[in-house]
């Protein structure tokens, strides 16, 4: 093996020492986007925060959790908002890119609710029946001991991150053909609202003027709704955590507002907003 | 008079008026009332609803097909005299992947490339994954051999070429077989285990200097390759990670010859034309990732082992019946390394070194290449093969300067430094070029000293 010339090697470690010290600037203005189910709670850290930091602009998009951890990778967002993991393959992209393996936040609780309509005799569900009924397995109402119907389904569109949770802990296979892909939570809420045979799921802050079913672990179990409660418990099956995914450790004043964030008054912010604090 | 006048008038005026009303009435009449139009509005949005619900049936078909791929175009200036011309433009990659998931857990995927003058096919394969602990899936088809730095994509690298080593062991990184990957849910531990045809892309020439092993989809030989790699990943808090791990390569090339010898030059060894010829590695690589000032990483690789070329058997020279000499298999024993340092210069930019060395003959030094004692003793029954170029080792120093405009565009300056491991004696090691002018340089690249061979790459690079 021959000797490596030491004055090329010299220049090389001066090239090395050279690009060790540059680093990411902190942003000035801070962008968010990602996760619907967290719009509502981001929007409202954002408007808190910035009305006691006028100096700060902190900018809030949704999208679905896909589309907000693409745009961490991408560079388009600083904050990405994801209501599930990060999947593995989204981590070797942002190691590709960034070299880092990415900050993850996890800022709030939430329980995934499913809703029904008011008239539905149907009040409560077990996970395997959710599955089975969101699958295609279980079609009418009769089945799960409500009215000869046939059921519909609403649920999110394939970059929210409720989908995946929920088809991952529920579902566990392929949603059926015929449940109707919506746009939001809200809007799942609303479809639910109007039509008596309908099913959906969502975060528990969009359930206002709507049914909620109770579920539980197994057809033995008692069923619980999603409370603060029974989500701190761990009673409530379907409960998950709500992230915020960043490229690097934050400094300046992204460190400034996750920190805020995860104080006591960000905190109270989630609550407000009908979810569960992290602590 | 004047009364019959006016009464003329208000005749006029009356008919007037009612044929005004009439005619009001008439229209009132002919207009759908509120309840018609909402009937109608009603139809109109269930016939639209159904046409919704067709298209998003037909759309959801669509979502199941992904396109991706991306074209690098570069300029290239090239040190080295006995490349001519010594600088140009050129495509470097231009590839479309195509990814069908039928349902969930069965993929198809098909990357042709396309540069001017040639279509391939990069990628040709089915990825069936367990449907149950959804860690398991099965590859068959045309597909990247296990190893980090073949894996690591070409769009995504921060220097414009693999690692010497690498481009050496794993010529065009694909290779036909089956592949089984295990990475379970909760662990974080990877294993991958193919089994490929193993000459894929190996030119085995015979006494004629034709090449036998051209038929891409097919093995040249019975024997199949096995490749083995394992990895973990490390989380080390909030420093950043540490991905560490092994792969190893068995595999075996027939044998179309009489002799095989060793890199040594002396040993010789008697084989039969279709016996096994070992080509044997293992290897040990890192990945470290640090959220240290903006993010940077270090990755290595070592790998050493016994790798082979096959020869051709003694024929009969034309004309006559006399045999002449063939060319002994030749297995050689080598190792290599890289070491990546690449550090993330805010969010737009990047700086990447590679220093890499590759030596393909480690039973003799640069010193001892050429001399006799290292020549093949067997020239009677053999050609004579001589220790030379081959036998030199190679390090490179690579250096990049990565500019992203957004997630689609970035453009790369990479200088590369390439150094040839020297021989004893001046003169010992030499060859031939000619200049641009067309002049021939007799003996004028002289192994005995370090070569002109560095490289400049100015590459820009659109992805989608």
């Amino acid at each position: 093996m021959k000797a490596i010339n030491s004055k090329k090697f010299g220049i090389v470690l001066v090239f090395l020492a050279l690009a060790s010290f540059a680093f990411t600037p902190a942003p000035e203005r801070i962008t968010v986007k990602g996760s619907d189910t967290m719009v509502i709670l981001a929007q409202k850290w954002a408007e808190v925060y910035m009305k006691s930091n006028p100096n700060s602009i902190i900018q809030v998009t949704g999208g679905g959790s896909g589309t907000g951890i693409s745009a961490l990778i991408n560079g388009a967002t600083d904050i990405a908002n994801s209501s599930r993991k990060m999947k593995p393959t989204e981590k070797e992209k942002l190691k590709a890119r960034y070299n880092t393996l990415g900050v993850e936040v996890a800022c709030a609780k939430d329980g995934i609710t499913v809703y029904l309509h008011p008239s539905n005799k149907v009040k409560e569900l077990s996970v395997k029946q959710l599955g089975d009924i969101f699958s295609g397995k279980i079609t009418n109402w009769k089945e799960v001991g409500g009215a000869d119907q046939a059921i519909k389904l609403y649920g999110r569109e394939n970059s929210s991150g409720t989908y995946v949770f929920f088809q991952e802990n529920v579902v566990k296979g392929d949603y059926a053909p015929s449940c109707q892909t919506l746009p939001g939570t809200a809007a799942v809420v609303n479809a639910v609202k109007k039509d008596p045979n309908a099913i959906g799921y969502g975060g528990a802050a969009y359930a206002e003027g709507i049914e909620l079913c109770k579920v539980k672990k197994d057809d033995k179990s008692p069923a619980y709704l999603a409370t603060a409660e029974t989500i701190k418990t761990g009673d409530y099956p379907i409960t998950r955590y709500l992230f915020m995914y960043l490229r690097n450790k934050p400094t300046g004043e992204m460190k400034k507002y996750i920190d805020w964030i995860l104080s006591p008054e960000g905190q109270k912010l989630v609550v407000e907003t009908g979810y569960f604090p992290v602590k | 008079m004047y009364n019959q006048k006016k009464f003329k008038m208000n005749k006029f005026r009356f008919t007037a008026l009612m044929l005004i009303f009439t005619f009001a009435l008439t229209a009132k009449a002919q207009e759908p009332t509120t309840e018609e139009k909402i009937t109608e509005l009603k139809e109109t949005v269930n016939g639209l609803l159904e046409r919704l619900a067709t298209d998003e049936t037909d759309l959801q078909k669509l979502t199941k097909i992904k396109v991706s791929g991306y074209m690098q175009a570069q300029y290239q200036y090239f040190d080295n005299p006995a490349i001519q011309p010594n600088n140009y433009f050129m495509l470097r990659r231009a590839r479309v992947k195509f990814t069908y998931e039928m349902v969930d857990g069965v993929k198809f995927v098909l990357t042709p490339e396309f540069v001017p003058g040639n279509l391939s096919v990069k990628d040709a394969y089915v990825v069936l994954n367990d449907r149950w602990t959804k860690a398991f899936s099965v590859w068959a088809g045309k597909f990247n051999r296990p190893n980090y730095e073949v894996e690591y994509s070409s769009s995504s690298r921060e220097l414009p070429e693999r690692s010497t080593l690498i481009r050496t062991l794993y010529p065009n990184e694909r290779a036909i077989g089956a592949k089984l990957e295990f990475n379970p849910l909760n662990v974080p531990i990877h294993f991958q285990l193919a089994i490929l045809n193993g000459a894929d892309l190996m030119t085995i020439n015979n006494a004629s200097g034709t090449n036998l092993n051209t038929t891409e989809n097919k093995d040249f030989d019975n024997y199949k390759d096995i490749m083995v790699r394992a990895y973990y990943n490390l989380p080390l808090g909030n420093f950043g990670g540490l991905d560490f791990g092994a792969h190893g390569y068995f595999g075996s090339l027939k044998s179309n010859t009489l002799k095989t010898l060793s890199s040594d030059y002396t040993t010789i060894e008697d084989v039969k034309i279709g016996d096994a010829v070992k080509r044997n590695w293992i290897g040990g690589e890192f990945q470290l990732f640090a959220d240290v000032l903006g993010g940077m990483s270090i990755k290595g690789e070592y790998i050493a082992g016994k790798n082979a070329s096959i020869g051709y058997s003694p024929v009969a020279a034309a004309g006559t019946t006399a045999a002449i000499p063939g060319v002994p298999n030749f297995q050689n024993n080598f190792s290599g390394y890289y070491v990546y340092f690449i550090k993330n210069l805010g969010v737009k930019n990047q700086f990447a070194f590679r220093y890499d060395y590759y030596d393909p003959n480690t039973d003799i030094t640069g010193k001892d290449v050429t001399i006799t004692k290292y020549s093949s003793p067997d020239a009677i029954t053999l050609k004579s093969r001589t220790s030379g170029k081959s036998d030199l080792a190679t390090s490179t120093f690579g250096f990049a300067l990565l500019h992203y405009f957004d997630d689609n565009l970035r453009v790369s300056l990479n200088y590369e430094i390439v150094q040839n491991e020297k021989v004893g004696t001046v003169g010992a090691l030499t060859e031939d070029y000619t200049k641009a002018d067309g002049t021939k340089v007799v003996k004028g690249l002289d192994y005995s000293n370090v070569l002109k061979q560095n490289l400049l790459t100015l590459r820009i690079q659109a992805k989608f």
